[in-house]
């Protein structure tokens, strides 16, 4: 039963991997899918799972499975991580989710995760995050642990940045957001903040989005 | 006879007491009583001191000494409640006359009246506790006279008085001043203190107080200061006439108090005759004046120095932003130069050559200079012209004086590396125009940098000289090469440029006239064949041509020009008549250099080798552009070129400073990464802290960049923040 439910959906991939192979091998393009699940396999899953594709939880599962990049399991990835949830059936899948989803109210699990994001969400080879998918990471990190700034954030980026997000950047935006109070009260100046970060607390007091209290 | 036994002769004390008569005690006083008033009654003459003596020795021997010392106690006090008396009865003036003399007295008598009481001073009295005879008087003299009531105020009131006479200019009996303050100082210091000097001092303090208002009121700061200084020079000298040599300190202070300590803001900062007037108008007399007085008042020179500095900042500041100053950066260093000189001047001659004095004169210098960031181009700018032509004729020393106070300027700037930039592009164009002075000059000012900055701020300045040197000789080897085959052509004379380092100036050649094309690809072939795997660019922006030309009635005269003007004159050879559209397509010079060009060959009178219709000075693409038949010159030799360096155009500087900022970046970066590699973790403002310092000799690092670096380093794994704490910084092998 186990081992039919992967194949099930191991096969769905198959199917993808030749259509690939076939198309990318004419035009001498390099065959990255080498068992691999990709977009379409996990859309499956997900319909499975009766989860949307764009639910966090599934950043979650991504992080159990240690996958390298999102939208992508490899065969490793994907059994690797099903072993070590103790999942064998799609049910079994089904239950764990909320299980799943609890774990994001955990403060270290959720920073591990935010972490992990990072590296699952940008181009492989690539050593920054693409802005727009930074945003979009962001906002749904932060819907699940509540930032009020991360709207003012975004838009900061947008206007005096519009650039990729760094790997440092990224992790110590977390730090912020943990530690420095809505009214900047007990943000310091030499707090070896990145500089992007220092940037956007000027933004905030020129714009008077926050008052800044005595420091 | 026989031997007799001899005795031992024994002196038996009497068996039984021997008194004194009581009655010889009573007589013996009574003689001795009455030598002591013929002494005060200058009847002293008739005494026998033996018998004085014998007698009064006999009175302690006996044990009568009790009586003999309260007995000298009474006849003295007595003695002294009439001199007393006499004292209180003078008038007027004489009153001190009075007590002078009398206190005389007294002193005489006291020394007889110890003398023949010796036995009784170096026996009974300190056995039995007592105060010793010349003590003794001088303590009955204070009780009766000095402090008796009648006696005590006047004395002062007296004493004050004629120093305050003095004061005002009467001339009074210094004399007779000083015995009365040295009588009150024999009595004891106590005395001294509080019957005169402790007052003393309280009316002085009013009295200065009180002038030093008036003072003020109608004096302008010098003539304040010599009023001051006069005053306490005054008082130093009364002590010195008549009053004890411990009062001096007391009493200047008094007066530094008074005249200058309450009055120190005011005198600094009056209007046209304070401080700053007098460094303005370079009143050395003056400022050593305050110089001197000053030092004497706590905070006294802080003040000046305080004000001289902000004085320095504001006029500095003014120098460095007024456009009118800054049209000349020539004139601009000058002026700079001679600010400094004035201010060591005035610190050497009014302000002893202070230290602090000097520093806070380096670090004004220091502030303001770095105000405009066009101090470093400046700075070079100055030197470029006294490389050139300002020191001709100028003796060795001479010339090692200027540039030392140019060094001296250079070491204020923070922005080093921007003048290195600047430095090396004049030196450049000075190496390669041959404008400079002096070889010897170039390099004196180079060894300077060099002591100043160390070895790569010059290593690659020196390069260009050897490149100079190297070319020469590369000329010489490709004319010997040549023999014959040149013949009538141009002469050539190659500059070969290692690119790193000279300054960098991209630019592509232009089009050559046909005669140097042959030539320069001679030279080509030949350098090649020598120097294989290298590769060669003509620098036709930076050269200089001399031309014979012949105009209308058969002038012959010989156009120094640069390579560019070149170009464009060798095109009127096969045409009369050219316009901006044809010279550019022809000669492929940039636009704006083109313009320069033509401006300088058709709009400069008495340079006019081209005439240009309409004759106005812009270059527009339509203009047309003549051989100038009619030019005339009494010169048969014309210089049209312009490689002088220039302050640059607006565009140019921005370049430069943008190259100048990326530089920095990878020397930062290097700092960093040096720094850390030693000290492995370091938190961020440590880092900040050791950047700035190793680099100071520089520049100043902007603590944003190093951050940015920082930032950079980490994403390239060269760093990792420390996972414990966020502030720390780890260096990664």
């Amino acid at each position: 039963m186990v081992v039919r439910q992967y194949r099930e959906v191991g096969e769905k991939y198959e199917e993808e991997k030749e259509k690939w192979t076939r198309c990318g091998k004419s035009r001498g393009i390099p065959n990255p899918y080498v068992d691999m699940i990709l977009v379409d396999g996990i859309t499956l899953l997900c319909n499975d799972l009766q989860v949307d594709p764009q639910d966090i939880v599934m950043l979650v599962v991504s992080w159990h499975m240690k996958a390298a990049t999102m939208c992508e399991f490899s065969r490793q990835e994907f059994i690797g991580g099903l072993q070590y949830l103790g999942i064998d059936t799609i049910e079994k899948f089904r239950d764990k989710l909320s299980y799943m989803r609890s774990e994001l109210k955990d403060e270290q699990k959720f920073r591990e995760i935010y972490n992990f994001a990072f590296g699952w969400a940008k181009e492989k080879g690539q050593k920054s995050l693409a802005l727009d998918t930074a945003i979009g990471m962001w906002q749904l990190l932060f819907a699940e642990r509540h930032w009020p700034l991360v709207d003012h954030w975004c838009q900061f980026l947008q206007m005096r940045h519009n650039k990729a997000i760094s790997r440092d950047t990224w992790s110590q935006l977390l730090e912020f957001a943990k530690t420095v109070d809505l009214q900047l009260s007990n943000y310091d100046e030499e707090g070896a903040w990145p500089y992007l970060i220092d940037e956007f607390v000027e933004y905030l007091t020129e714009n008077g989005i926050v008052q800044r209290g005595q420091n | 006879m026989s031997a007799q036994k001899k005795r031992n002769f024994k002196i038996e004390a009497f068996k039984h007491r021997v008194e004194l008569d009581p009655n010889y005690a009573e007589r013996t006083w009574r003689v001795l009583e009455h030598a002591i008033h013929e002494i005060y009654n200058h009847n002293a003459s008739g005494l026998s001191f033996e018998e004085l003596y014998r007698n009064a020795y006999n009175m302690v021997l006996h044990k009568y000494g009790e009586k003999l010392y309260s007995g000298l106690v009474n006849t003295m006090t007595g003695h002294l409640k009439e001199i007393a008396r006499s004292i209180e009865a003078a008038q007027g003036g004489f009153f001190l006359e009075e007590l002078n003399v009398k206190w005389g007295d007294h002193n005489k008598a006291l020394q007889m009246i110890r003398d023949i009481l010796m036995y009784m001073d170096r026996t009974f009295v300190p056995s039995n506790h007592k105060t010793p005879v010349h003590e003794l008087g001088l303590n009955l003299w204070r009780d009766n006279i000095i402090h008796s009531s009648k006696i005590q105020t006047r004395l002062l009131d007296m004493l004050l008085d004629l120093i305050h006479r003095e004061r005002t200019g009467e001339v009074i009996n210094r004399g007779l001043m000083r015995n009365i303050t040295k009588m009150l100082m024999d009595l004891g210091s106590s005395v001294y203190q509080e019957d005169f000097e402790k007052p003393f001092l309280g009316v002085s303090a009013s009295f200065y107080s009180v002038e030093s208002q008036q003072l003020i009121e109608c004096c302008d700061c010098g003539e304040y200061l010599r009023k001051a200084e006069r005053r306490l020079n005054e008082e130093i000298e009364r002590v010195s006439h008549y009053l004890d040599v411990k009062s001096e300190v007391k009493i200047t202070s008094v007066v530094e108090g008074e005249m200058i300590a309450n009055h120190m803001q005011r005198l600094v900062h009056m209007e046209n005759s304070g401080l700053v007037s007098m460094l303005v108008d370079d009143k050395y007399e003056d400022l050593s004046r305050m110089y001197n007085l000053f030092r004497r008042v706590p905070d006294g020179l802080s003040t000046i120095k305080d004000v001289m500095t902000s004085h320095l900042r504001e006029t500095g500041k003014q120098l460095v932003s007024d456009p009118e100053k800054l049209k000349d950066p020539v004139d601009f260093v000058q002026h700079l130069l001679d600010e400094k000189d004035k201010y060591d001047k005035i610190i050497s001659k009014a302000f002893n050559n202070d230290k602090t004095f000097q520093n806070a004169l380096n670090s004004s210098f220091e502030y303001f200079i770095n105000l405009n960031n066009r101090s470093p181009e400046f700075i070079s700018l100055y030197v470029d012209d006294k490389l050139r032509k300002g020191l001709k004729g100028v003796s060795e020393e001479d010339v090692e004086v200027v540039l030392d106070k140019v060094m001296m300027l250079f070491r204020y700037l923070q922005e080093k590396d921007v003048f290195e930039k600047y430095y090396k592009q004049h030196l450049a164009k000075r190496l390669l125009s041959g404008k400079s002075v002096s070889d010897d000059t170039e390099r004196s000012m180079i060894v300077k940098l060099k002591t100043e900055c160390g070895y790569q701020f010059t290593s690659k300045l020196e390069g260009m000289f050897t490149d100079m040197k190297t070319s020469i000789d590369t000329m010489q080897g490709f004319y010997s090469s040549q023999y014959s085959e040149i013949g009538d052509g141009p002469t050539l004379a190659v500059q070969v440029l290692t690119t790193g380092s000279w300054p960098t100036q991209p630019s592509a050649p232009c089009n050559l006239p046909a005669e140097i094309v042959v030539i320069c690809e001679k030279f080509r072939t030949y350098y090649l064949g020598t120097h294989t795997g290298r590769r060669l660019t003509w620098q036709t922006n930076m050269g200089t041509a001399d031309i014979k030309a012949t105009f209308g009635k058969g002038q012959k005269h010989e156009l120094n020009v640069s390579t560019y003007q070149m170009c464009i004159l060798m095109l009127f050879n096969s045409a009369d008549q050219l316009t901006y559209r044809e010279i550019e397509q022809a000669t492929e010079i940039p636009p704006s250099d083109l313009k320069r060009c033509l401006q300088s060959l058709a709009c400069v009178k008495g340079k006019n080798v081209l005439r240009k219709e309409p004759m106005s000075k812009d270059i527009a693409e339509d203009d047309a552009f003549y051989f100038n038949d009619k030019f005339m010159s009494k010169f048969f030799k014309v210089k049209i070129g312009t490689v002088a360096a220039q302050k640059e155009s607006e565009p140019e500087k921005q370049e430069t400073r943008q190259r100048v900022e990326e530089d920095r970046k990878p020397q930062i970066e290097a700092a960093i990464v040096r720094i850390m590699k030693s000290r492995r973790v370091l938190d961020h403002n440590t880092i900040v802290t050791e950047v700035t310092s190793q680099l100071q000799s520089r520049f100043l690092p902007n603590p944003v960049i190093i951050k940015k670096r920082i930032e950079s380093l980490i994403e390239r794994e060269f760093l990792e923040r420390d996972k414990a704490d966020r502030k720390l910084y780890r260096y990664l092998a």
